[in-house]
């Protein structure tokens, strides 16, 4: 069933530690709004939240998680700008998704953040956020 | 005097659409504590040059979202929702200014969709509540006047990638993992949990301020038995003189004095949980029991009325 959703801006609301210490790891800020990244030289913009993009194994892993609970077959592209919805999760797979996501990465997703989750890349800015967290 | 008016008015706008509200059934609004239920089956309708009418009565942004869609099957069930809703609420208007295609939605302030009327000189618009559910498989649209109002719908044989329990002890209340514990056969503790997860959809879409307004977790769903007034063990067979109420664990007022829940089987495939408002909780006054109306449509082609028929079979919460 599709249940409705507040229309929400797909930036991600973490601020971006920088890991100095670690160069290999070292992550670049970027502001991205609709799937599209770009990188920015500034840290914070006056209007936009910084997010840092997940890491590609991150955002691969959604990536399986969501094609098997939606059923899709391997052909199907999926990448971080597609939206749960557009694949045809409804709202009980959207629940089963982050409790798939909570499950593999040892994390837990309150429903505001749930809420808010809307595209693979989203969920995979979440799970690294919650992760830093830990 | 004033229908000449509003006749002068009428020809302001797009001649096909008086065509229309001459060829379908203008409906009465819902009586206060009626409930109206409209669903449509999207495998009875095959008809390519249906779908593209239902395809232009969207707005710009409905049609895009639709066609954004990956798979046929899903951006059919997509479109007729819309269809669905647009002519669905059209339906209600005593004199006709607005068409389905003319119809524009705005969200609330929690995002719950609802109808933004044009202000028309000598006109009032209905003052209806609705929502709307789809799975692939069946449409519902609800209507109330009065009072809010969330339905949710699921296939009967709905079954989750997860463990039954463990999804439940995820995300539903400690009560309610207990009852589904307790159920042995597989069978009739998935579709427990189906009517579970409705009911508490229901709710939750009711309310109107998303998933996190009322997190799954924070409320239990039960049935209660009407005469004794305290709960039992869920039973199958013996849901006669049960009612199903909510108990809020974050709220300290008796929700369940304000929501009302009904729960139905539809075409024998699906259930559908309804949630509005009680009489009482609206106006002070005693509370009568709602009556039910279901129709089952293809829209703009026809409606069936089936309240009474095998098409509805009510489990709880209607006379």
């Amino acid at each position: 069933m599709a249940s409705f959703t507040a229309s929400s801006v797909s930036i991600s609301s973490a601020f971006c530690s920088f890991n100095q210490t670690q160069g290999s790891n070292l992550r670049k800020a970027s502001v991205s709004f609709s799937g599209k990244s770009f990188p920015s030289q500034r840290l914070s913009l006056p209007r936009f939240r910084v997010s840092c993009a997940a890491k590609p194994e991150t955002v691969n892993k959604v990536v399986e998680i969501v094609k098997k609970q939606l059923a899709l077959p391997d052909d199907r592209p999926v990448a971080g700008d597609s939206k749960f919805q557009v694949l045809g999760a409804d709202s009980l797979d959207t629940v089963e998704i982050v409790m798939g996501l909570e499950e593999e990465f040892g994390i837990c997703v309150e429903e505001e953040s749930a809420q808010s989750i809307t595209t693979v890349q989203e969920a995979a800015d979440l799970i690294e956020e919650l992760l830093e967290k830990k | 005097m004033r229908s000449g008016f509003l006749r002068m008015k009428l020809h302001c706008f797009d001649r096909t659409f008086i065509r229309y509200s001459h060829s379908l059934n203008a409906v009465q609004l819902p009586a206060p504590m009626e409930t109206h239920l409209w669903y449509v089956n999207p495998s009875e309708v095959k008809s390519e040059s249906l779908l593209k009418q239902y395809l232009d009565i969207l707005s710009p942004c409905e049609r895009e979202n639709v066609l954004r869609l990956q798979g046929k099957e899903l951006r059919k069930s997509a479109l007729l929702a819309r269809a669905l809703v647009r002519t669905t609420i059209t339906k209600y208007q005593m004199s006709s200014p607005v068409e389905p295609r003319s119809l524009k939605f705005r969200k609330n302030v929690h995002g719950k969709p609802e109808v933004c009327w044009p202000s028309i000189d000598d006109w009032d618009p209905p003052p209806l509540h609705f929502n709307l559910s789809h799975t692939s498989s069946l449409i519902a649209c609800g209507v109330t006047i009065n009072s809010q109002i969330g339905i949710d719908v699921e296939e009967k044989q709905r079954s989750i990638k997860h463990n039954i329990l463990s999804f439940a002890r995820r995300y539903f209340s400690k009560y309610e993992v207990e009852l589904l514990a307790a159920i042995s056969d597989p069978q009739i503790q998935q579709r427990e949990f189906i009517k579970l997860w409705t009911l508490k959809e229901a709710y939750v879409k009711a309310l109107g301020k998303g998933f996190s307004g009322a997190p799954f977790k924070t409320f239990t769903i039960r049935f209660r038995g009407v005469m004794e007034g305290d709960s039992e063990a869920f039973n199958e067979s013996s849901t006669k003189g049960f009612e199903i109420v909510v108990d809020s664990l974050d709220d300290p007022t008796d929700v369940s004095n304000i929501w009302h829940f009904s729960l139905l089987e539809l075409d024998g495939s699906h259930y559908a949980a309804i949630c509005t408002e009680k009489q009482s909780a609206l106006d002070g006054k005693i509370n009568i029991p709602g009556k039910l109306m279901v129709w089952k449509t293809i829209p703009i082609v026809e409606d069936e009325y089936v309240s009474g028929t095998d098409a509805v079979k009510i489990i709880c919460g209607f006379q």
